[in-house]
């Protein structure tokens, strides 16, 4: 029972008054954004990452991942009420839970998809509790070859298994790795691509690029198209759910979280596909007197399976940041910059020589769920109030805190030029369908698998054969071409 | 993937005037994408290309970029000519640019840029607020009122500026700038 007494000396870590706070001060103010229309976890968090000079690592990682778990549940009320999900992992909760607050059943919808949080969040985290240290332990015999073949993988599913295009997804992901391009080469010292500017040496930061795509490009996008458009809200009616959504709702709380957390751990991705997977399976499984609301009144089926696909998926992306530190997500993204920022290098060796922080970490899990379903559920109404501020207020704002993220990270003003063209660059990019999360992964993923490739040719003294010889490597890059050709083949095979 | 038969966006009539179906604009962006390639690939001929061990040096990376870039940059302006961006999801809200309202946000946010190490965090950051949010208010169709608007907005950009200036710079250790050495404005 190793894994209990690690897990018990992180309870205790996790529980000290002050990381109490900080796991509150999380889950709260990942509630707020959440519900805000225009900020998502990643952007928050990288909106915060100055504070990692002052606060020490522990208080804010667990501060950073009550963040992200809170906005998952905050951004279901959105959905749910204004039919406008924040996230794409809430896209699906729109899709009957908005139907069912229409028909005037929101607080069943809701308790639904805040109790469903809860289960298959909890879930997730007993089973990373149990697998992210096996990971690890078998992380630890890879060696180059298999990083970067998975780094691979997890570049080829993010920009071309999420988006409606592949090719929009993979430029995508080539500027991204572009932009990673720019500054000193990790293994030479190399200077590339600043065309001598001296702001450019140290490269670009990851919190600029997020915060531009982000944050600047949703103001901007705001002002140029959305100010027309308007949106009705759902009454909000009490917050309960009677017998028989509890019993409608707990079978498929538990297939939401059996989906979600292994399309978490995989780099596929993160909350897509299980949550449309999960929608479809609901969809299928219903008991044939409520399959006709499935679409017209909101079936509660169709909230609480996706919902707790979800959570479970962005709990399951902890898995491998922290075991293998390949981020697969745009908010794990972010939080592997806050790791660098603390010197710590997320990956195997995290769990040897940070043991006691990945513990405290994995243990304020346990206690931010809890947290947030006691902050969601009887103070629902106090969350729903900051849907009353202003648009143009709103995202004037959001432009105060960006300022503090980006000019805070290293005091350039600089950095303000280049995240308003960050923001224009994100702006095309939506108007026109490129999805961007490709972009902070090969900013982010980019500098670490050249050095990876680098490591392995030198194992291979410059061979490109060391990929093949070696069979996890090579099971790896057949995956890689399966992803690759599979689509494109299917539809061949169709017009065919 | 299974794609649920609703979208939960408002459907749009298909092929309207949005303006993301514009062969000119596609061209445009494709174009520039194989601007960025091109650019790319006159960066790497500056990078020397000493390997070591490793049999590729560190120009390697920059010329598979490149190269990517270039390809994906064809084809893009490949679709462009033939019909448009294949499987183009129109992005929400109106079919045109406000630019108006676009020149108030963009103006808001370099003036930040510009001034922030002149004037202070709080004073620029203020009127950052006051611009962006005249430019949303005037996408919204609810333009701000005159004199009288103009102050209000300065005044709420103050109010919210300030207290995150101390929230930052005094209590998390933030470095930001100050207009004084007081750390209070």
């Amino acid at each position: 029972m190793e894994t209990f007494d690690l897990l018990m000396s992180g309870f205790a870590t996790a529980a000290t008054p002050s990381n109490l706070m900080w796991a509150f001060l999380g889950c709260a103010l990942g509630t707020a954004i959440g519900v805000l229309p225009g900020l998502g976890p990643a952007v928050t968090v990288a909106m915060l990452l100055p504070i990692t000079a002052q606060v020490e690592p522990t208080g804010s990682l667990i501060f950073f991942v009550g963040i992200y778990l809170g906005a998952m549940y905050g951004g279901s009320t959105t959905s749910i009420l204004l039919n406008t999900p924040g996230e794409t992992g809430t896209m699906v909760t729109a899709l009957e839970g908005f139907k069912m607050a229409k028909s005037g059943r929101a607080g069943a919808a809701l308790a639904t998809s805040a109790i469903g949080s809860f289960v298959a969040g909890t879930i997730a985290i007993v089973l990373l509790t149990l697998f992210a240290p096996a990971v690890a332990d078998w992380a630890v015999e890879l060696g180059p070859p298999e990083y970067f073949t998975l780094m691979l993988l997890a570049f080829v599913t993010v920009s071309t298994v999420l988006g409606k295009s592949a090719l929009r997804g993979l430029t995508a992901l080539f500027l991204g790795l572009a932009l990673g391009l720019v500054g000193m080469d990790q293994i030479t010292g190399q200077v590339r691509y600043t065309g001598g500017v001296l702001e450019f040496m140290d490269g670009i930061e990851v919190v600029l690029v997020a915060v531009g795509l982000f944050a600047v490009a949703e103001a901007i996008y705001n002002a140029m198209y959305e100010g027309r458009s308007t949106s009705t809200m759902n009454r909000l009616t009490r917050v309960r759910m009677n017998r028989s959504e509890w019993k409608r709702s707990w079978p498929a709380w538990l297939r939401g979280a059996g989906m979600g957390f292994p399309f978490g751990t995989i780099p596929a991705g993160g909350t897509e596909i299980p949550t449309f997977l999960s929608y479809a399976t609901e969809r299928k499984l219903v008991a044939p007197q409520h399959r006709a609301e499935f679409g017209s009144t909101g079936a509660i089926e169709g909230v609480a399976g996706p919902e707790a696909a979800n959570n479970a998926a962005a709990t399951g992306t902890l898995v491998p940041l922290l075991a293998l530190g390949i981020p697969t997500s745009v908010t794990t993204a972010v939080l592997l910059t806050a790791l660098q920022n603390y010197g710590l290098n997320p990956g195997p060796q995290l769990f040897q020589t940070s043991e006691a922080l990945v513990w405290a970490l994995i243990a304020s899990l346990y206690i931010g769920n809890v947290m947030l379903l006691l902050l969601n559920l009887p103070l629902i109404r106090l969350w729903v109030k900051l849907l009353l501020v202003p648009k143009p207020m709103l995202y004037a704002g959001i432009m105060v805190f960006a300022t503090v993220g980006v000019y805070g990270m290293r005091q350039s003003a600089f950095d303000l030029f280049l995240m308003f063209a960050v923001g224009m660059l994100g702006v095309l990019m939506r108007r026109f369908d490129f999805p961007v999360a490709p972009v902070i992964v090969g900013l982010i993923l980019g500098p670490l698998a050249e050095a990876q490739l680098r490591n392995a040719l030198s194992i291979g003294e410059g061979n490109w054969s060391v990929f093949i010889e070696r069979p996890l490597s090579l099971a790896l890059l057949v995956i890689v071409l399966l992803v690759l050709i599979t689509p494109r083949w299917l539809a061949w095979r169709r017009r065919a | 993937m299974t794609q649920p038969t609703e979208s939960p966006q408002v459907p749009q009539p298909a092929h309207s005037a949005h303006s993301s179906h514009s062969v000119t604009l596609q061209v445009l962006l494709s174009l520039g994408v194989i601007g960025v390639a091109a650019l790319l690939a006159y960066g790497a001929t500056q990078i020397p290309s000493e390997a070591g061990y490793a049999g590729i040096g560190p120009n390697f990376l920059p010329w598979v970029v490149a190269a990517a870039l270039l390809l994906c940059g064809g084809l893009l302006l490949r679709q462009a000519l033939t019909g448009g961006f294949q499987d183009l999801d129109e992005a929400s809200g109106a079919a045109r640019a406000d630019w108006h309202a676009w020149a108030w946000v963009s103006a808001g946010v370099l003036a930040n840029a510009a001034l922030i190490e002149h004037i202070g965090f709080v004073l620029s950051c203020a009127l950052c607020f006051m611009l962006a949010v005249r430019g949303l208010r005037l996408a919204a169709g609810k333009p701000g009122g005159g004199l009288m608007g103009l102050l209000r907005d300065a005044a709420i950009g103050l109010l919210l500026a300030a207290p995150v200036y101390w929230l930052f710079a005094q209590l998390l250790a933030v470095n930001l700038p100050g207009l004084t050495d007081t750390g209070w404005i």
